[in-house]
């Protein structure tokens, strides 16, 4: 490989670090460049409802510092953001209309929260956590609030109502069956999380929808279909994710929920590899398409994707079905890796 | 504002082109018919460009920003012929086009919905413009009165032939009528719509089927021409097992039992085959006839799916989900009835040729979906027998077939397309009818040209977000299948989203000639949008090329403003510290030839 080649690897989660760091083992002298649209480093999203929680500092939330770029020579441009990928000329197009040109590109831009299609209107009211950009500012508010509204049913909405409950905060969960897509609960999944809800002395809403959120004061004004009325401080949204993959349409990738990939983490174009939950990718094992696929397997992709950019020809290996604890319901998944966030 | 320089800057424009007039003592007005104006207008103002029926955009946003919607709704009259109609189910390749929607600028321009707001909005006093030619004593007939029949009768009309509609149906329209729900498109709109082009004395024949009850070869005898504009009819099978059970309903006649007030049974699970328009009507119409789950399944991605945004948030917002990257292999049924469908999984291959992907099966990926019903909307394609056997010959340019005065038109002549594209060939092959006719070539496309003094628009309005489109609650929408989803916009939000285009019709250009290079322009740009150049060449079809940058000063032979890049912010036009910017109104307008 020449060592003028330019690897550029949009995104600063798991699977580009491990992308950046195993370029950088077989190929000491190429420029590896990863942007990012974030303004920390490489830092543990899990831990995030800790630290809205005030349980946990920002120097806890880092996995990787800057010295360990700068020991390896990789170029780490935070808050810098890909609005369009030109693959023709092999550059990307950032929001402050700067271009960088790249030989290869490895796209690991992640995923960002599910705004239902049905929350659109009121998308203004919402409050997202996917990210540390989101936190920004809202500690304060939960560490002064004392009201808040849950919307959805994912994972993280589980873990920050016991948080939130923890800290003697007001909180109503309104659960929503569809929110971890694509699994849909039966009621009795419901009945269950209720129930294993309940000792958290959360007011835990089923069986009903968001008819009206409107901004009241400092906080929210929510009704439901059902007729119940509550006022929040804030109203957060926990529906699942979505591949962050709008900047690379029209770019000449197959886009379908994610930029779809083969087993080696190759896009459609010969010069551009996807990996992590950005890549939508078939699993023989499951006989489906997936993407989302948590923290160990985007690492893993990571280093195939950087490998196979290098000249091998790794393929990822299917994890098979694994059964997901939610809140004592158990959910037949795929490529799912639990990841501890403490 | 502009001052001093701005009369003799013009005038060397137009006295360059050669055609000067004096409109009055501000403006100066010139028409062109050099290649180069053409290019500039092609690639200038891409919306107009992307619209098959050449629509003037940039003019009819511009008015609708200064509250002429009934200008507005005429602007769209005179190249569309129902802006209302088109206003709700355009396919809007102009936005797709929409420079506002280009890497860096934001979302395009909603300009579908802004057609709409001029329908909407324009006063109930507007009265509709037509100049009409003399009669010509000649008649014309047209089999079929879809969006290519109602745009070729009332060109033919317009020309002075008189036009008869032959409609197989019971009402006109065809899939407007007929294949598009109620709750996208009212039918009094329709009608309104459709009547504005009967008033014109065309006359319409509904349950007259061209084949069946009149042959062609009989119409060509009575009438100096036919024009064929008969649509897609023939619907595209799935080619599995299965296809023949009971509750398998291909798209079109499911939407046209829907349309005729009918309620096919479709059971709670509904498995949609498909990823066009009609695919999303038939799915929204199954939500509303009951469907509690209902599901699209596509062959390639989402993105591959030709429908716009709009349509595709709607249809999540209904509830319905889409299973990406399948295809169907066999309709399982008992008793005569479906029970599911066995899926096979695709995945995308590149192929040598257009859409230059292809979807391939993935061996051992198959699967059931249990379903009680499957609607197959796979499209439809000419049934050129249906109407005549004799019917061979068809030239899609020039719009003639072999028999001699019979022309054809529309879906007919192209297969499925588009509401506007079938407009755009309907219009064309009327004016193919009115020359084999007459022999005289009646109009003429210029580019005309006028000066103007302001930029329209200051910078601001770049950052004014794109206004959604106001919609009625899922209660109204299942309460009854004719609510029209979309009610529209309001005064405010049409003026808001008209003022988020960015009016490319307006070309800005630097007077070499008095430009002292002094950067300030570049300075301010919020684009690398002026440039300096060495060379603009002219390509084999007489326009403008791409220009040759140089960063070399003494290379430099012009400094000029690339209009193909260039978002109209003005900011340039006011920094100016000579004056040497100008900004010329540019249309592209049909003509009379003796004009």
């Amino acid at each position: 490989m020449p060592t003028h080649d330019h690897y550029v690897i949009i995104g600063n989660g798991p699977a580009g670090n491990a992308a950046a760091f195993t370029l950088r083992e077989a190929d000491p002298d190429a420029a590896i460049t990863i942007l990012s649209h974030e303004n920390i480093c490489f830092y543990s999203k899990p831990k995030l409802v800790k630290y809205l929680a005030g349980k946990v500092d920002e120097d806890a939330l880092a996995v990787r510092t800057m010295d360990a770029y700068r020991k390896k020579h990789i170029r780490l441009r935070l808050g810098q953001t890909v609005v369009h990928i030109d693959t023709d000329s092999r550059s990307l197009h950032l929001d402050h209309m700067e271009k960088v040109h790249y030989t290869y590109l490895i796209i690991a831009s992640g995923a960002r929260a599910r705004l239902l299609p049905s929350m659109k209107p009121y998308a203004d009211c919402l409050t997202f956590v996917t990210e540390f950009n989101d936190t920004r500012g809202l500690r304060q508010k939960i560490a002064n609030g004392s009201r808040f509204f849950i919307f959805g049913g994912d994972l993280v909405a589980f873990k920050f109502v016991k948080i939130l409950t923890d800290m003697g905060k007001q909180v109503t969960l309104l659960l929503y069956p569809r929110a971890f897509w694509p699994h849909r609960l039966t009621p009795e999944m419901e009945d269950t999380i209720v129930k294993n809800l309940a000792p958290t002395g959360a007011d835990i809403l089923a069986d009903d929808d968001l008819a009206d959120i409107v901004p009241e004061g400092d906080g929210y004004g929510v009704t439901t279909k059902q007729g119940v009325r509550t006022q929040a401080d804030l109203v957060f949204s926990f529906n699942g994710l979505i591949p962050e993959v709008d900047f690379a349409r029209g770019s000449g990738l197959d886009i379908d929920h994610g930029i779809l990939v083969d087993e080696t983490m190759r896009t459609g174009l010969d010069h551009v590899f996807a990996c992590g939950a950005c890549a939508q990718i078939y699993n023989p094992d499951i006989n489906t398409y997936t993407t989302s696929i948590g923290w160990p397997n985007a690492r893993v992709q990571g280093e195939v994707a950087a490998q196979n950019l290098l000249g091998e020809h790794r393929k990822v290996r299917p994890a098979g079905r694994k059964y997901f604890d939610l809140q004592g319901v158990k959910i037949k998944t795929a490529w799912w890796e639990d990841v501890e966030s403490d | 504002m502009k001052k001093n320089g701005l009369y003799a800057k013009e005038e060397k424009i137009f006295q360059d082109k050669n055609k000067l007039y004096q409109a009055h003592s501000v403006k100066q007005i010139a028409y062109s018919t050099d290649p180069r104006d053409f290019g500039q207008v092609a690639r200038s103002i891409p919306c107009q460009e992307a619209c098959p029926a050449k629509t003037n955009i940039p003019g009819y946003i511009r008015c609708i920003n200064e509250k002429r919607y009934g200008r507005a709704y005429e602007l769209n009259r005179g190249a569309n012929i129902m802006p209302g109609v088109l206003g709700r189910i355009c396919s809007r390749p102009c936005e797709t086009a929409c420079r506002h929607g280009a890497p860096d600028n934001g979302v395009s321009v909603g300009i579908c919905h802004l057609k709409r707001a001029c329908a909407d909005l324009k006063s109930p006093m507007h009265r509709i413009i037509e100049g009409l030619y003399t009669p010509s004593g000649k008649g014309v007939a047209v089999v079929g009165s879809g969006p290519a029949g109602l745009a070729a009768a009332h060109d033919l009309a317009i020309l002075g032939h008189r036009a008869v509609i032959f409609e197989s149906l019971e009402k006109p329209g065809g899939m407007l009528m007929y294949g598009i729900p109620e709750f996208r498109l009212p039918r009094d709109l329709l009608m309104t719509e459709i009547n504005n082009i009967l008033r014109l004395g065309v006359e319409l024949k509904t349950a007259q089927a061209v084949g069946t009850h009149i042959t062609l070869e009989t119409l060509s005898q009575e009438f100096d021409a036919v024009v064929v504009a008969a649509g897609c009819t023939k619907p595209r099978v799935l080619g599995v097992d299965g296809e023949n059970l009971e509750n398998v309903y291909n798209g079109l006649a499911f939407m046209k039992a829907v349309n005729a007030g009918k309620t096919p049974h479709v059971g709670n699970t509904v498995a949609v085959i498909g990823a066009g328009f009609t695919a999303v009507d038939c799915a929204r119409s199954a939500i509303r006839l009951g469907a509690q789950q209902v599901a699209m399944h596509i062959r390639k991605t989402m993105d591959d799916m030709r429908i716009d945004e709009t349509e595709k948030h709607e249809a999540r917002f209904e509830g319905i989900g889409v299973e990406s990257l399948v295809q169907p292999a066999e309709i399982l049924g008992k008793n005569g009835r479906v029970t599911g469908i066995r899926f096979v999984r695709t995945r995308i291959e590149k192929t040598g040729a257009p859409p230059y992907k292809k979807s391939v099966p993935i061996a051992g990926s198959e699967f059931v979906v249990p379903c009680d019903s499957v609607i197959a909307a796979l499209g439809q394609s000419p049934d050129v027998p249906d109407v005549s056997d004799a019917l061979t010959g068809i030239e899609k340019d020039r719009h003639t077939t072999a028999m001699k005065g019979v022309f054809a038109a529309g879906d007919f002549v192209t297969g499925s397309t588009d509401v506007i594209s079938a407009i755009a060939g309907g219009r064309r092959t009327a004016l193919a009818v009115d020359l084999y006719l007459t022999d005289i070539k009646r109009k003429k496309t210029v580019v005309r040209l006028e000066s103007h003094t302001t930029t329209d628009r200051p910078r601001s309005y770049d950052f004014i977000d794109r206004v959604p489109m106001n919609t009625i609650a899922m209660e109204q929408r299942l309460a009854d299948h004719t609510n029209e989803v979309e009610t529209g916009f309001e005064p405010d939000q049409a003026l808001a989203e008209s003022q988020r285009c960015y009016l490319c019709n307006l070309k800005y250009e630097i007077d070499p000639l008095r430009c002292i290079y002094c950067s300030a322009c570049i300075d301010v740009a919020p684009k690398d949008c002026i440039k300096m150049v060495e060379t603009i060449p002219v390509t084999a079809d007489g326009t403008y090329g791409r220009y040759v940058e140089t960063g070399q000063w003494d290379r430099v032979v012009s400094i000029t403003i690339d209009n193909d890049v260039c978002i109209r912010c003005g900011q340039c036009y006011d920094v100016c510290p000579m004056d040497c910017i100008s900004v010329t109104k540019t249309e592209l307008i049909q003509m009379d030839m003796d004009e």
